[in-house]
C-alpha cells in the first residue's frame, strides 16, 4: 500500500519534472513564435475593426475598413489582389513546370555537366531580391537597357517597350524576374525528390519498354507528388506576399496598376497613417494564404483518390 | 537489355534537351555577367556601343565610390551579423522545441507541432503593424535586435520542420541508454542529441539564410538610420542617390552578391546536399 | 480644420505683400551686411541673431549638444546651403556640439513620423508646412516658437509663418519658398519657331503641336513620383477655376464636386492623350526626368523653382533654359499672377528636446543662414528678408522672383496642404487621371466620396 502511494507520488513528481522540462524546452520557441507572430495577428484582427492612426486609442468602426477596402477608389485593393493572383498563376503554371522539367532532366544522369547545370540554376536563388530588382531595372531601361538594344540589334525594334512604365508590360516585367529567380529553388526541391526515387524502379520500368519520358510521367512524378504539393503552396503563398520586386521595379506604377497587397499595406501605414486599415489588409492576407493552402491540399488529395 | 539501350538514345531529343539546358544556363548566368561588367564601366561605355562586352577601361573607382559613399562594407557586415544571429537563435529555439515535441511523450505534442507549422503559411506582413507599433513604443527601432528577433521568429517554423525530420532519425535507444547512465532530459539533449544534430545545422542554416539575407520589407520599415541598414536597404538607398550613374550601383550590386556566390561555388555540392536534405526530411 | 483655415487666411491675404517686398529687394541689395542690417533695424533689443560674431557672446555658454534631421542629402539641391549654413553656425557657436543627418525624401517622411510617435525626435527637424507639421503640432510634439520669434521678427516677416501657424501660435522656421515654374528649353523651342514661351494657352498648345511635329517631346514628367504630376495638374486647374476656388477645395472649405475642376482635369488629360508627355516618363523618377530635360529630351518641364540651382550649375544647359508662368486657360475665373506654391520647407523644434529653448534660437539662426545660402545658390526664394550681396543670384531665380512679385494669389501644393490620408487619396486619383483610367467627372466624384 505504502509502496504504491510512494510510487504514485514519485510518478507525480516525475510528471511535474517532465512537464517543467517540456515547458522549458518549448519556451524560447513559443516566446518568439507567439510574441512575433500569433499575438500580433490577434492584435491585427482586433485593430482591423478600428479607425486607428497608430498612437491614439482609435475609434471602433466595425467592418467599415473591410468595406472601404473594396469601395475606396484610391485604395487599389482589388487591383492588388488581381496582380497577386496573376503572379500565383504564372508561378504555378509556368515556373513550377519549368522547375519540374529541369529537375527531371538533371535527375536522369549524374554527369559533370548536369552537376554544373544544377549549380548554375540555383545561383539566382542566392542573390538578394533587391539586387535582382536593380539588375533587371537596368536591363529594362528604355533608352540604355540591354533588352531594348537587343531588340534593336536583331531588327525587332517594333517590339521595343518602355517595359516598366507601359501598362501592358509592367506586370510582366515583375513576373519575369520573379519566375527567373525561384525556378532554381523549386528545381532543387524537386530534384531532391527525383534523386530519392529508387534506381531499381526506374530500370525496371525501362526494361519493360518505357521511354524516359514515360518513366518520368508514370514512375517519378507520382512519387514526388508531396514535394510538388509543397512547391505549389510555397509558390502561391509566396506570390501573395510579393513585395521586394514591386517596390524596386515599378513602385506599384504605372498608375498603381502593379500594386500588390504588401505595397498597399505599407502605403497605409507610412503614407497615410492608417494603421487600422493596414491591419485589415494583414488579416485579408492571412485569410487568403490559409484559404489557398487548404485549397491546394484538398486539390492534391482529390487527385490521389 | 537491347530495347533498354535503343530507347535510351534518341539523338534529336537529346540535342533539343542539350540546347534547352544550355540556353537556360545562359539566361541564368547572363544577368550576373552583365552586373559584373557594368560595375566596371563608365556611363559612356554602358550607354554607348559597349553594352555587354568586357569593359575597355576597368573602372575600379566605381567600387571606391560604392565602398566609400555607399558604405557597402558596413551594410554587408550588418546583413551578415543579423542573418547569422537570426539563424543561431532560430536554430537553438527550434532544436529545443523539436526535442520537446519528438523525444518526450506527452499528450499535446502533435498539436504543438501543428501550431508551429502555422508559421509556414502566415505571411510576414501579417504581423508588421502591431510589431511596428510595439517596437516604436518600446524605443526598439533601429537596433540589430529589431530585425534579429522577427527574423528568428519567421525562420522558426521551417527550422522546426527540418529539425523534426533529422531528429526522428536518431534512434530512441540512445536516449534510453543515456537515461540509464543517469542523464536527465536536459543532459540527454545537450550531450546526446545536439552533437548528433550537426547535419541539420547546415540545412536549417541555408533555408534561414535565404529568408533573412533577402528580407526587405521589415528591414526597410524598421531601420531608418544608416548605421544599422542591411544590404537590401543600403542598395535601395544607394540607387536613389546615383540614379543616373550606373557604375557605382553596379559595384554595390557586385559587392552584395559576389561574396555569397564565391562561397557558393566552392561549397555548391555541400550546400545543395543540405538543401536537398531539407526537402527530403521536410 | 481650424488650423488649416487659419493658415489659408494668412496665406491668401498677407503673403503677397511680403513676397512683393522680397522681389524688390533682390535687385538693389548690394550694400547691406548682416551686422548692419540687424543693428539698424533692431537697435533696442539685445539681438542674439544680430550677427554670427555676436551670437556666441550673448547666448548661454554652457555646452550642449543639438541634433538635426533633414532631407539635404548629397544629391539634394539644398545640400550646399545646409553645409555652408551649418559650418557658419558651428564656427559661431563652439559651445554647441551640432550633429546632423540627412535622409532621402520619401524615407524621411516615414522616419520622422515614426520618431514622433516614439518620442525619439531630434532637437531640430526638417518638416513640410501646413498639414504635415500640423499633425505633429496636434499631438503636442512640437515646441512653440512664439518667444524665440520675438528676436527675429524684423528679419522674418510674420506673413511667411502662415503655413506653420496653428491656433495663432508659431511652430516653424521657414527657410525658402518655392513656386511651380514652367521651365523651357529655348533651343528646342527655337527649332519649332518660337523665341519666347507662349503667353496664351492657345499659342501654348500650338507650340506643343509644332514641337511634336518636329519630333520633340513637349513635356517631361516623372510618373513614378506622383507629386511631379500634380505640378502640371494643379497649374492647369488653377488657371482654369482660379486660385480661390482651388484653395477652398485643398483646405476643405469646398467640396471636390466642382464641374470646373472636372473640366480642367479633362483639359489636362487632353494634353496627355495628345501625346505631349513623354510616355517613358511614367516609369522614371524625378531625378531621371530632370536629367533628361537638361540633356535636351523635352521642351518643357514644370516643377518647383528649387531646380533653378541645378540648372544654373550646369554651364552647358543654363544658357538654354528660361522660366515662365503657365498661361491662363479660362480668363473668366483665373488670371496671370495666380501661382502654385508658398513657403513649405521648414525647421521645427521638438517639444521633447531637453534644450528646446536654445534649440529654438539655434533653429532660427540656422534657418536664416540656410535661407541666405539657398537663395544665393538659387534653391528658391527667401522667406527671410535677404541681406548681403545678392547680385550673384542666378538669372533664373531672379526671373522667378519677378514672377512672384507680380503675383497676387498663391495656392500651396495640394499634397502639402492636405492631411496625410487625404493627400495620398488625392495623389492616387491624380495618378489614375495621368494614366487615363479616370476622366474629370470620375476624378471629382471619387475625391468627393473618398476624402472626408
Amino acid at each position: 500500500m505504502n509502496d504504491d502511494k510512494r510510487k504514485k507520488k514519485e510518478k507525480k513528481k516525475a510528471d511535474i519534472a517532465r512537464g517543467l522540462t517540456i515547458f522549458v524546452f518549448l519556451l524560447p520557441g513559443l516566446l518568439l513564435f507567439v510574441g512575433i507572430l500569433i499575438a500580433p495577428i490577434a492584435v491585427s484582427i482586433d485593430r482591423s475593426l478600428y479607425d486607428w492612426n497608430g498612437f491614439s486609442p482609435g475609434t471602433f468602426i466595425g467592418f467599415n475598413n473591410y468595406v472601404e477596402l473594396f469601395t475606396n477608389g484610391s485604395i487599389k485593393f482589388m487591383t492588388s489582389l488581381k496582380n497577386a493572383l496573376i503572379l500565383a498563376f504564372f508561378s504555378v503554371f509556368v515556373q513550377l513546370p519549368l522547375a519540374l522539367l529541369l529537375a527531371l532532366l538533371l535527375g536522369r544522369a549524374e554527369t559533370r555537366l548536369n552537376r554544373a547545370y544544377l549549380s548554375i540554376f540555383f545561383m539566382p536563388v542566392l542573390i538578394s531580391t533587391v539586387v535582382i530588382g536593380q539588375l533587371w531595372l537596368k536591363i529594362y531601361n528604355p533608352d540604355y537597357g540591354v533588352l531594348n538594344r537587343f531588340l534593336d540589334a536583331v531588327n525587332l525594334g517594333q517590339l521595343k517597350h518602355i517595359w516598366v512604365a507601359d501598362p501592358k508590360t509592367a506586370l510582366g516585367s515583375i513576373l519575369v524576374p520573379t519566375i527567373w529567380q525561384y525556378v532554381g529553388y523549386h528545381m532543387l526541391l524537386m530534384y531532391a525528390g527525383v534523386k530519392g526515387v529508387d534506381i531499381d524502379l526506374r530500370e525496371a520500368a525501362m526494361l519493360d519498354g518505357a521511354t524516359k519520358w514515360q518513366v518520368d510521367r508514370y514512375v517519378v512524378i507520382p512519387i514526388i507528388k508531396p514535394i510538388i504539393r509543397v512547391s505549389v503552396i510555397f509558390a502561391v503563398t509566396g506570390s501573395l506576399k510579393t513585395y521586394d520586386l514591386v517596390r524596386i521595379i515599378t513602385e506599384g506604377g504605372p498608375f498603381q496598376m502593379t500594386e500588390v497587397p504588401s505595397t498597399i499595406l505599407e502605403n497605409m501605414l507610412f503614407l497615410r497613417n492608417r494603421y487600422g486599415m493596414g491591419s485589415t489588409i494583414s488579416v485579408m492576407l492571412i485569410l487568403l494564404c490559409f484559404a489557398f493552402a487548404l485549397l491546394i491540399t484538398a486539390a492534391f488529395r482529390e487527385k490521389d483518390e | 537489355m537491347e530495347s533498354y539501350v535503343v530507347k535510351k538514345s534518341n539523338p534529336i531529343i537529346n540535342i533539343i534537351v542539350g540546347i534547352f539546358l544550355g540556353i537556360w544556363a545562359l539566361i541564368n548566368l547572363f544577368p550576373i555577367y552583365f552586373m559584373f561588367t557594368f560595375s566596371l564601366k563608365s556611363n559612356a561605355e554602358i550607354f554607348g556601343e559597349n553594352i555587354i562586352g568586357l569593359p575597355k577601361e576597368w573602372l575600379w573607382s566605381n567600387f571606391t565610390q560604392a565602398l566609400g559613399t555607399g558604405n557597402m562594407v558596413l551594410y554587408f557586415v550588418n546583413s551578415l551579423f543579423v542573418t547569422t544571429m537570426s539563424i543561431a537563435i532560430s536554430l537553438m529555439a527550434a532544436m529545443m522545441a523539436c526535442y520537446a515535441i519528438t523525444r518526450i511523450k506527452w499528450k499535446l505534442s502533435k498539436l504543438t507541432n501543428a501550431f508551429f507549422m502555422l508559421g509556414l503559411t502566415i505571411p510576414l506582413q501579417a504581423s508588421i503593424v502591431p510589431v511596428y507599433v510595439v517596437m516604436s513604443r518600446l524605443h526598439w527601432l533601429n537596433k540589430y535586435t529589431t530585425l534579429i528577433i522577427p527574423y528568428s521568429a519567421f525562420a522558426l517554423s521551417m527550422a522546426i520542420l527540418i529539425c523534426t525530420g533529422f531528429m526522428v532519425e536518431i534512434p530512441m535507444a540512445l536516449d534510453e541508454a543515456a537515461r540509464i547512465d543517469g542523464c536527465g532530459l536536459f543532459g540527454t539533449f545537450f550531450k546526446i542529441i545536439l552533437p548528433l544534430m550537426k547535419p541539420a545545422v547546415s540545412t536549417v542554416g541555408i533555408y534561414s539564410y535565404l529568408q533573412c539575407w533577402n528580407e526587405f520589407m521589415f528591414a526597410n520599415v524598421f531601420i531608418s538610420d544608416s548605421k544599422h541598414r542591411t544590404l537590401p536597404v543600403g542598395i535601395k538607398a544607394l540607387s536613389g542617390a546615383y540614379t543616373t550613374d550606373w557604375g557605382p550601383i553596379g559595384a554595390a550590386l557586385v559587392i552584395a552578391t559576389f561574396p555569397t556566390l564565391i562561397v557558393y561555388i566552392f561549397l555548391s555540392r555541400k550546400i545543395q546536399a543540405s538543401f536537398i536534405a531539407g526537402a527530403v526530411k521536410g | 480644420m481650424k488650423i488649416k483655415r487659419l493658415a489659408s487666411i494668412v496665406m491668401a491675404g498677407v503673403m503677397t505683400l511680403s513676397l512683393a517686398a522680397c522681389g524688390q529687394q533682390t535687385a538693389p541689395a548690394d550694400t547691406a551686411t548682416p551686422a548692419t542690417d540687424a543693428a539698424t533695424e533692431a537697435p533696442a533689443a539685445e539681438q542674439p541673431a544680430a550677427s554670427d560674431a555676436t551670437v556666441a557672446e550673448t547666448s548661454s555658454d554652457e555646452p550642449i549638444s543639438l541634433n538635426m534631421w533633414c532631407i539635404a542629402t548629397e544629391s539634394d539641391s539644398n545640400r550646399h546651403a545646409y553645409e555652408a549654413a551649418i559650418a557658419d553656425m558651428q564656427a559661431a557657436h563652439p559651445e554647441v556640439t551640432f550633429t546632423w543627418e540627412a535622409f532621402e525624401n520619401q524615407s524621411y517622411k516615414t522616419k520622422i513620423k515614426a520618431a514622433v510617435s516614439a518620442n525619439e525626435m531630434p532637437d531640430i527637424f526638417f518638416t513640410w508646412s501646413c498639414a504635415f507639421l500640423g499633425d505633429f503640432v496636434a499631438a503636442d510634439k512640437v515646441y512653440c516658437l512664439d518667444d524665440a520669434y520675438q528676436n527675429y521678427k524684423d528679419e522674418l516677416p510674420e506673413s511667411m509663418l502662415g503655413n506653420t501657424t496653428y491656433d495663432g501660435k508659431h511652430y516653424g522656421v521657414p527657410t525658402t519658398m518655392n513656386i511651380v515654374g514652367l521651365f523651357a528649353n529655348m533651343d528646342l523651342l527655337a527649332e519649332a519657331g518660337y523665341t519666347e514661351i507662349p503667353g496664351t494657352y492657345d499659342e501654348f498648345i500650338e507650340c506643343c503641336d509644332a514641337l511634336k511635329a518636329k519630333g520633340i517631346i513637349p513635356f517631361g514628367c516623372a510618373g513614378k513620383e506622383t507629386w511631379c504630376v500634380t505640378e502640371y495638374l494643379e497649374s492647369v486647374i488653377e488657371k482654369s477655376v482660379g486660385a480661390d476656388a482651388l484653395n477652398d477645395i485643398f483646405l476643405g472649405r469646398a467640396t471636390w464636386d466642382n464641374q470646373g475642376v472636372a473640366d480642367a482635369v479633362d483639359t489636362f488629360q487632353s494634353l496627355v492623350t495628345n501625346g505631349y508627355f513623354d510616355p517613358s516618363g511614367a516609369g522614371l523618377t524625378n531625378d531621371e526626368v530632370k536629367n533628361n530635360f537638361m540633356a535636351g529630351k523635352y521642351a518643357f518641364y514644370m516643377n518647383g523653382t528649387w531646380n533653378c540651382a541645378d540648372f544654373a550649375a550646369n554651364e552647358e544647359f543654363f544658357p538654354k533654359v528660361k522660366v515662365g508662368e503657365f498661361p491662363v486657360i479660362n480668363a473668366d475665373q483665373a488670371s496671370l499672377g495666380q501661382l502654385i506654391g508658398g513657403p513649405s520647407d521648414t525647421l521645427a523644434v521638438a517639444a521633447s528636446s531637453p534644450n528646446a529653448e536654445r534649440a529654438a534660437d539655434y533653429a532660427f539662426e540656422l534657418g536664416k543662414l540656410i535661407c541666405h545660402y539657398g537663395y544665393l545658390d538659387g534653391c528658391g526664394l527667401p522667406a527671410w528678408t535677404p541681406y548681403g550681396d545678392t547680385s550673384s543670384v542666378n538669372e533664373l531665380t531672379q526671373t522667378v522672383s519677378e514672377i512672384v512679385s507680380k503675383a497676387d494669389k498663391f495656392v500651396l501644393f495640394g499634397d502639402t496642404a492636405m492631411s496625410a490620408d487625404s493627400a495620398n487619396t488625392y495623389l492616387s486619383y491624380v495618378d489614375q487621371v495621368y494614366g487615363c483610367q479616370l476622366d474629370g467627372k470620375q476624378f471629382i466624384e471619387g475625391l468627393a466620396k473618398d476624402i472626408q
